[in-house]
């Protein structure tokens, strides 16, 4: 099927205006709330155990869209957190769904077929901070003493207990929930908190650290390919525990060193060139075409550098065939999106994955943001409202989520601004800071991780740009904030299933 | 249609419904009512711990149609290994979902935990191979496959020509490349490093390939990765990349990689700052404009004036 999109395509004509392009406010708002207020098709169902992720997709949307509380009531939110509330699990945590649930049927012998899940009970409390909720319902205790035993000997974290065993994979996206779990239920303070074990942050760290790979991106398991989602899982992570290293404190690498105890990234420059790396112009499947036996390069078959002519003489003849054929206008340039890996297609999702990846390191302006709008707002945002992966794709829930929170991240102006570590808006984080329980296990700094002025995100350096925020948390005891400690996030999670699996 | 509750065979099933929780739940999906019913009977029998075989047909029928639910795989298993089923028939099944759910993660684990009772990797190889058919990159038939050679110890037994079989299809398959990085370096990375035989084997393959398709990102990064891990210095290859990207030929460059690898040589080099930001400034300005802003950042950590940022930028290039 022809892109929807295609009229857009790049003239070929060097010197032409580009049209600026525009965020559609009004059709994003109305797919959102078509997701929260009808009936999400029949095809999700294949994401049904997924729900609380969706849930929180769907709620910090129109949250980011400005949208919740005007098209909401306060009863309707209530109802939405008692849902949220309805999904606990009784030893606490969250159930991802209430497709396990026994009701009175549930008994010491079948419990263990309805576990709580991590990814969903990370969720579970991002959505209520977006609800304007003050977790006062939250089983904290049994919530981190259950959290404590997903820890696997190695540092890693698993999706649910079973029978006492640990199950799910071992990768940064569960230790992203755990760490962002921990995070808000009790900030950075290390050690026993109202008589609950914390979990064991070295070892974690060390974990994240055997993932690194030799190219300098993250896998989810040592010796596995880098990739965009779980790079992001594990420098987010890192900044919920506190740990990232000195030189993602700032954008000034001349900044002074600060002691700190195990830090997690080895090679902070080669973190930052793998990141760099994943901005592309190679879009769809025509950018990308066959390299099969072809021993040259042109601007055509250069997936991770599509930007690079030679400008003269070619290896052999069949080089220069083939170049000649190929538009080599720079204006394609214009388009950029992110790829997950290296030789990969962009896809909407990583221009988040790795957007926020930067910006939790403090390194922001070092990708392309207008490129990345173009290729977001021209290139896969729907007619209809919410994003596509690829250009021409109808939008799903997930890459519609997480092209509004890149766009969101590059200040979009119809958009609040995103915390980047916990994906939400900066005015539903600072809700975090502002819970009274919560003050009195992280004292008045609100438990942030290290300072992060508004410097600190490093805007200054290429743009100038000040980071402004935007309206306050509705519904949520919004106050002034303490200097923010970014962190937490997002994402990625998801659903897990989905991160790896977006075929990034 | 009911199934389950008009089958006989389940007669004697009381179906649990799903309670969603109030007037206002989220993310509710419009169930089609053949998954509601299975859903309604697999909590019953989860609800009795029930291992039989018809639990096997209702758990391939939920699996069909959400494939991600993460219990109802755990329960799966548990049946298979209680009542002694044919785990070789569970395989041939676990392939045919497999390319119907070609991104599912339960999948893989559950045929982890399979291939692993059965304590034979016969037949994997030919899978592996038509799911590469589909997809030469899928992650999870790479990370299932590198528990493959862990488990059954095929470190020698033709991984490494099968990996360069699908290098010569595609020589920039990343996926492909970090698989030979775990052939190589998997078992003992710190030993292997240490082994010039093999790092120079692996340096030579790098360059090879990068002889093939010069701005290929994949073999450079292959190549930098030995060259940090075993503690060589970058100039080591300067003579290499200067083939492909020379300061005195700027208008013949063959591939930003090379000159990305001279900026950071240069960068190390006594006196050569001015090299560095050369390569840099053709970097952002013609060879690779979208990371302009990312060589522009590279050239300020040049900015001589502080020796931290200086050696910081060193340091991470060597
Ligand atoms: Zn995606």
């Amino acid at each position: 099927m022809p892109s929807p999109f295609s009229r857009l395509s790049p003239a070929l004509e060097p010197h032409t205006q580009l049209a600026e392009p525009s965020f559609d406010t009004k059709r994003h708002v109305t797919y959102w709330l078509r997701c929260l207020k009808t009936f999400l098709p029949n095809v999700y169902t294949a994401n049904d155990s997924n729900r609380m992720t969706f849930a929180f997709f769907v709620v910090s949307a129109l949250d980011l869209l400005d949208c919740l509380v005007p098209h909401t009531t306060a009863a309707e939110r209530e109802g939405y957190a008692q849902w949220i509330y309805h999904c606990q699990h009784p030893a606490g945590g969250f159930r991802a769904f209430p497709g396990t649930d026994f009701g009175d049927r549930r008994s010491a012998q079948n419990e263990c077929w309805d576990p709580a899940n991590l990814p969903a009970t990370y969720f579970a409390l991002a959505t209520l901070l977006v609800l304007g909720d003050d977790l006062e319902r939250v089983k904290r205790r049994e919530c981190l003493a259950w959290l404590a035993k997903l820890q696997r000997p190695d540092g890693g974290f698993g999706e649910t207990l079973v029978n006492g065993r640990i199950e799910g994979g071992s990768d940064t996206r569960f230790g992203y929930c755990a760490t962002g779990v921990r995070w808000i239920l009790r900030g950075t303070v290390e050690g026993p908190v109202e008589g609950v074990e914390d979990v064991n942050v070295d070892q974690f760290v060390q974990c994240v650290s055997l993932s690194e790979t030799y190219d300098g991106g993250i896998s989810d398991a040592p010796f596995h390919e880098a990739h965009a989602g779980f790079t992001y899982c594990a420098i987010s992570a890192l900044s919920f525990v506190d740990r990232l290293p000195h030189g993602a404190k700032t954008y000034d690498q001349n900044a002074r060193e600060d002691d700190r105890p195990l830090a997690g990234l080895s090679d902070l420059h080669a973190t930052i060139r793998w990141l760099a790396s994943r901005q592309t112009a190679t879009l769809d499947d025509d950018d990308e075409v066959d390299t099969n036996g072809d021993e040259t390069d042109t601007p055509s078959t250069c997936h991770d550098a599509h930007t690079f002519v030679r400008l003269r003489g070619f290896p052999s003849e069949q080089g220069e065939q083939s170049y000649k054929e190929r538009p080599t206008s720079h204006l394609d340039l214009q388009w950029a999106g992110f790829n997950g890996r290296c030789n990969k297609l962009a896809d909407t999702c990583y221009a988040f994955w790795v957007g926020a990846s930067l910006d939790v390191l403090h390194k922001a302006p070092i990708a392309s943001r207008p490129r990345s709008r173009r290729y977001l707002l021209d290139r896969t945002q729907h007619p209809a409202g919410g994003f596509a992966k690829h250009p021409g794709d109808p939008p799903d829930i997930y890459h519609s989520y997480l092209g509004l929170a890149a766009l969101a991240l590059m200040r979009e102006p119809a958009l609040k601004p995103l915390d980047a570590v916990m994906c939400v808006s900066v005015a539903a984080r600072r809700c975090v800071d502002g819970l009274r329980w919560r003050r009195s296990i992280v004292g008045e700094g609100g438990g942030g991780r290290g300072e992060e002025g508004e410097e600190g995100k490093g805007e200054g350096v290429t743009k100038g740009t000040e980071r402004t925020e935007g309206t306050e948390a509705r519904g949520g005891e919004s106050r002034p904030a303490a200097p923010s400690s970014a962190g937490t996030t997002a994402s990625a999670s998801d659903g897990f299933a989905y991160m790896a699996i977006s075929g990034g | 249609m009911p199934k389950y509750a008009e089958d006989p065979a389940w007669e004697d099933v009381v179906p649990i419904p799903q309670d969603d929780g109030g007037p206002n739940p989220l993310a509710a999906i419009a169930y089609t009512e053949e998954y509601s019913e299975a859903m309604s009977y697999l909590r019953a029998v989860m609800a009795n711990n029930e291992m039989s075989e018809r639990v096997l047909d209702l758990t391939e029928d939920i699996i069909n149609m959400n494939p991600a639910h993460y219990t109802v795989w755990l329960y799966r298993a548990k049946v298979l290994f209680e009542i002694d089923a044919d785990l070789r028939a569970e395989t041939e099944w676990v392939n045919k979902t497999a390319f119907r759910h070609l991104k599912n993660y339960q999948i893989w684990h559950h045929r982890q935990l399979i291939v692993d009772k059965l304590g034979s990797a016969e037949g994997e190889a030919d899978f592996i191979a038509r799911m590469f058919e589909k997809d030469a990159k899928n992650y999870h038939v790479w990370s299932y496959r590198q528990w493959l050679v862990r488990r059954f110890d095929l470190w020698e037994d033709g991984e490494l020509e099968a990996v360069e079989e699908l290098l010569k299809k595609d020589v920039r398959n990343n996926s492909a490349w970090n698989h030979r990085w775990f052939l190589v370096f998997g078992k003992d990375q710190d030993g292997a490093m240490k082994d010039k035989a093999v790092t120079d084997r692996e340096i030579e393959y790098a360059k090879a390939a990068i002889e093939k398709a010069p701005q290929n990102q994949s073999p450079w990064n292959y190549l930098r990765g030995i060259l940090r891990l075993s503690a060589q210095p970058l100039s080591t290859v300067k003579a290499f990349a200067s083939r492909y990207a020379s300061l005195d030929d700027a208008d013949s460059v063959n591939s930003s990689h090379a000159l990305d690898l001279l900026a950071d040589i240069f960068a190390q080099e006594e006196g050569a700052e001015e090299e560095a930001r050369q390569a840099l400034s053709l970097l952002a300005e013609r060879y690779d404009p979208i990371r302009a802003n990312y060589w522009n950042y590279r050239a300020s950590l040049l900015n001589g004036s502080a020796g931290e940022a200086k050696a910081k930028g060193q340091s991470a290039a060597a």
